[in-house]
């Protein structure tokens, strides 16, 4: 097992996500897989993915970055249209806990 | 028991870069909620975030104002945590690659409090609580911030305070910042535990969150160390949390468990690709710094002969010292030109914003007129303060106010009419310098420049009157 239900208990919690017990079971198989998976490509690359990283990985010059040039911002609407918003604001009911 | 202070400062310095660190929107303050927004900055899926390149380049200032060594790679990092200021639930931050490490700032003393660290993140959004709800607003979310962080070599209240005074000094003047507490530009959080003198061990540290004015952070060292000093005389144990200050009663109370920063995960953004800056860069950005203000004030006093306190006016805001430095240039005299400044023009100037902005309504080279005129002793020194008054009212050259007529001062002749008037006029003073009250002159030097609106050389005066006078 590459990963324990403890640690996954420990992701839902600083995730703000509770889970039943039957659940946390599940996920902890399906994430060990998912690792394992992750894991193959590690395994395929020599040096493993420090390598891509430091080596492999393209890099920007200072040049590249972008300039400091204002765009124009989206109309509050656009930006409000998928979410409950309440005077401009996006709005969010607080949790009791 | 007495103990040691050990105590950190980490400060967060709002860029003045007109956009985002990831995305072209406006950082202007205020505005109506949320429409300094777009995809990135609301972190919609599919977004891609830009690295802004003035952003760079201010924290690379900020490093080299601070003695920083620059890494020339640099990436930045995915730091995760749930919270509806943070609309990815995570903020793109530095890690483990920061763009600036290892430097320094200077105290008073000599004693140096190291920097860690300079790194460059976005800001949240602003959040309102009310009825229940939280109400959010994304105008600040993605505004471009440098995180400074220093080691923890401060140990008393008084340092803590000059540190952050002498960095804010520092952004301000290399321009990267306006550095306004109060307005949330600059905010710093203070690390602080106690250790018995001598002990290697540190002790059980607290971070002060959210300071937003110096002599806050100087009272809250003052504070928060007494209340660690109690409990640990108590023979109790000091617990690692989050406090905060609280002014109105100049006292530190818990705020909220903080979580260990491995709980963060950070990991390198896939979004945003690794970048590098080559020295020819660094060397061109280096070049750019101004004269930073504490070598300026060295310069001031061992150089220019000014005695420590008026350098340390001058040198301390940019516009001043560039005002001042232009109007030598033109020619002025430093004595004069640093008393009329310090005497004359910040009489105007009563609040540190103001003498920051110095807006003035003449140049360098209108003021170095003035200053001429008084160096070469063509207008006493009362005439240039009134002359230089009006001329700041009004922004009209030294022309307008003194004619060349005035110039030509006052001829032996009049100046000898005038103290036999000034004698005639004040028979008992006359009696009084004769009994050797000395003092008593002053009332005929105060007729003569009465009568010629002060421009009468007052040695010529004070030899004739004592001539005329007698022994
Ligand atoms: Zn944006």
């Amino acid at each position: 097992m590459a990963i324990s239900k403890a640690e996954i208990e420990k992701l839902a919690k600083l995730a703000k996500l509770s889970f039943s017990d039957e659940e946390l079971e599940r996920f902890t198989a399906e994430f060990d897989e998912i690792i394992a998976f992750a894991d193959t490509i590690n395994q395929s690359i020599e040096g493993g993915t420090e390598q891509i990283r430091s080596v492999g990985a393209r890099m920007v010059s200072f040049d590249d970055l972008r300039p400091d040039e204002v765009m124009p911002s989206l109309p509050n609407e656009k930006i409000l249209s998928n979410v409950e918003g309440y005077n401009g604001f996006f709005s969010v009911e607080r949790s009791k806990k | 028991m007495n103990y040691e202070i050990v105590c950190g400062i980490e400060t967060h310095i709002e860029l003045a870069t007109k956009t985002k660190i990831f995305c072209g929107c406006t950082t202007e303050f205020g505005g109506e909620p949320n429409t300094h927004c777009c995809p990135v900055c609301t972190g919609q899926p599919g977004t891609l975030p830009i690295l802004n390149q003035k952003v760079v380049e201010y924290a690379i200032k900020a490093g080299l104002a601070l003695n920083c060594k620059i890494n020339t790679k640099s990436h930045m990092d995915r730091k995760n945590y749930v919270y509806p200021d943070l609309p990815k639930a995570y903020q793109i931050s530095q890690y483990d690659e920061p763009l600036c490490e290892k430097g320094y700032i200077e105290l008073d003393s000599g004693k140096r409090i190291g920097i860690t660290r300079i790194h460059i993140e976005e800001d949240a959004g602003k959040l309102v609580h009310e009825n229940g709800y939280t109400y959010i607003d994304y105008n600040r979310g993605g505004v471009p911030l440098i995180e400074i962080v220093s080691e923890p070599d401060i140990s008393s209240a008084e340092e803590a305070r000059e540190y952050a005074e002498k960095l804010q000094l520092t952004m301000r003047y290399i321009g990267i910042s306006d550095c306004k507490m109060q307005e949330g530009s600059m905010r710093c959080d203070v690390n602080l535990s106690l250790r018995k003198p001598g002990d290697p061990n540190f002790g059980v540290r607290t971070e002060i969150k959210n300071i937003n004015s110096l002599s806050f952070i100087q009272k809250a060292v003052i504070a928060e160390a007494e209340r660690q000093a109690d409990i640990l005389d108590a023979g109790g144990t000091v617990v690692q949390q989050t406090m905060r200050y609280d002014e109105a009663t100049n006292s530190v109370t818990p705020m909220r468990d903080k979580e260990n920063s491995d709980d963060y995960r950070y990991f390198p953004d896939p979004d945003i690709l690794r970048f590098c800056i080559d020295e020819a860069k660094v060397e061109e950005i280096r070049a750019s710094l101004p004269e930073l203000p504490f070598a300026k004030l060295r310069r001031y006093v061992n150089d220019l002969g000014l005695p420590e306190a008026t350098a340390k006016q001058i040198s301390r805001y940019r516009k001043v010292a560039e005002f001042f430095e232009g109007a030598l240039a033109e020619g002025a005299s430093v004595k004069n030109a640093a008393n009329l400044i310090v005497g004359t023009i910040f009489s105007n100037m009563d609040t540190e914003e103001e003498k920051e902005l110095f807006a003035v309504r003449i140049s360098a080279a209108q003021f170095a007129a003035l200053v001429k005129l008084a160096d070469e002793k063509k207008i006493n020194i009362g005439v240039a303060q009134s002359t230089l008054q009006k001329m700041l009212e009004s922004g009209k050259p030294v022309e307008e106010f003194i004619k060349p007529e005035d110039l030509v001062g006052i001829s032996d002749e009049v100046l000898e009419n005038l103290c036999r008037e000034a004698i005639e006029a004040n028979p008992r003073a006359v009696d009084d310098v004769r009994n050797g009250k000395d003092k008593a002159i002053n009332v005929m030097f105060g007729y003569i420049m009465k009568k010629t609106g002060g421009k009468a050389d007052i040695r010529k005066a004070e030899a004739l009157l004592r001539k005329l006078i007698g022994p």
